[in-house]
């Protein structure tokens, strides 16, 4: 039957990331819009964390398939 | 009949389900972008279709059984024919064309399966249907997967118009070309499969490749052409419906959904708890309109979206059944089943001449529309 605990860590999973990336991004760019000297590089950190988050989201996709390709 | 020539139908009818499956599912992954002006319809498309072409390479994988124990195949089961997967296929080309006629993002996975179910009945009997896996591998997590990714969504938009202001929400146009292109990158190293693993199990089965061998240079090759080819053609009439006929979609909006889509996707594909991409964007694109204070969502749309998923196995499977029918009466019945699928796919085409849909009629808003401040009412 259903595997219901797989779907809780699915939710939990997609819920967090999601929310994070969105948090991220938004500050990334609520921060860009500011007068004060510490903004910019705190700005460009979030961008670069999001920049991290979408290289792990290339990982998950690719990274199985670049695994067995390589080691065929 | 020669057993060459319906491998050959099976193949080109195979194909041909991969780029119907390309030109249904652009959307998922542009519609939002669209909408928002972040892509241009076109470049959206070609976007789309690279990644679908680069993901359909990277996933050599197939799965052993094409209806994923859905069918009891193998020892004590039925055994699937390559007759039984044309007649399959026909059920779910139509189903997702005519799906297409109406704009209505539906699950291409579905179609196949209600097709391949529906020949499967008429070929083997009711029994042969594993109604544990129906349930708990499709209709449970169609139920999920648009009210996971529509949560998700939901509070993915609150996040993003609490954290910005009215002014700086156009920079999420950006973001949202990274969270569809993942959104494509996924569908094409997971959809793409299916069909490798339809016609590398119709080799198979007509004794042209080695039992429990992988799919072939050239299958892999003509599968990602075929998905890319569909995507690139653009299934505008859903990109409409996905991108400006469920809410109206702002930046933020679309970043947001495309953010939930991409994660629950992911989420999915790696926790393994699969869940169609079609009603996880979908889902997504409701949660987002529900997140947005003053955006309204037209529920009509949406119903007639949740109606087209529920019957999306019926209808798929009694064309399947249909042409299964047709096809027990020998070589002429393959040949009239073929025929038919010939004359429903170019009814469907000419009738959607009727009301052209491409990139040129697609509303796209002007760059900035969304942060121009509202003109304020002139006191008396």
């Amino acid at each position: 039957m259903i595997d219901w605990l797989a779907f809780v860590w699915v939710f939990l999973a997609a819920l967090v990331s999601a929310c994070v990336g969105v948090t991220l991004f938004a500050l990334g760019l609520r921060l860009g819009d500011g007068e004060a000297a510490w903004r910019r590089p705190v700005s460009v950190l979030m961008f670069a964390l999001c920049g991290l988050a979408v290289l792990f989201g290339l990982y998950i996709i690719v990274g199985d398939h670049l695994v067995t390709l390589f080691t065929r | 009949m020669d057993p060459l020539i319906l491998v050959a139908l099976v193949i080109a009818l195979a194909l041909f389900f991969d780029f119907t499956n390309g030109f249904h599912d652009t959307a998922n992954a542009m519609a939002t972008p669209i909408a928002t002006g972040a892509l241009k319809p076109k470049v959206a498309v070609a976007i789309a279709a690279i990644l679908n072409l680069v993901g359909a390479f990277l996933s050599t994988e197939v799965a052993k059984t094409i209806s994923g124990g859905l069918i009891k195949e193998g020892d004590g089961g039925v055994q699937i024919t390559p007759v039984l997967i044309l007649a399959g296929l026909i059920g779910a080309i139509v189903w997702n064309l005519v799906t297409w006629l109406l704009g209505l993002p539906s699950s291409s996975s579905h179609a196949l399966f209600g097709g391949l179910i529906g020949a499967t009945i008429v070929g083997a009997g009711l029994a042969a249907i594993d109604g544990s896996v129906l349930v708990s591998k499709i209709l449970i997590p169609a139920v999920l997967a648009p009210v996971t990714a529509g949560f998700v969504s939901f509070l993915a938009t609150k996040i993003a118009f609490a954290v910005t202001r009215k002014r700086e929400r156009d920079g999420f146009k950006r973001g949202q070309i990274f969270t569809s292109s993942l959104v494509s990158l996924a569908h094409g190293t997971n959809d793409a499969q299916k069909t490798m693993g339809v016609i590398t199990l119709t080799l198979i089965a007509a004794g042209y490749q080695e039992v429990g061998s992988g799919p072939e240079f050239w299958v892999i090759a003509s599968c990602a052409i075929a998905i890319a080819a569909g995507t690139y053609s653009g299934g505008w009439r859903i990109i409409r419906t996905m991108g400006r006929g469920i809410t109206d979609v702002e930046p933020a909006q679309g970043f947001a959904a495309e953010a939930a889509t991409t994660a629950t996707i992911l989420a999915s594909s790696h926790l393994g708890f699969a869940l169609s991409t079609t009603q996880v964007a979908s889902g997504s694109v409701v949660g987002t309109g529900i997140g947005r204070k003053g955006a309204s969502v037209r529920w009509r749309t949406a119903g007639r979206i949740a109606l087209g998923w529920l019957i999306t196995i019926p209808a798929s499977g009694v064309v399947g059944a249909l042409a299964a029918f047709i096809a027990s009466f020998g070589v002429w019945g393959v040949l009239l089943d073929v025929a038919l699928a010939v004359v429903a796919i170019t009814g469907i085409f000419l009738w959607s001449r009727r009301s052209h849909v491409d990139h040129r009629n697609l509303h796209q808003p002007e760059p900035g529309v969304f942060v121009r401040p509202k003109r304020r009412k002139a006191r008396r």
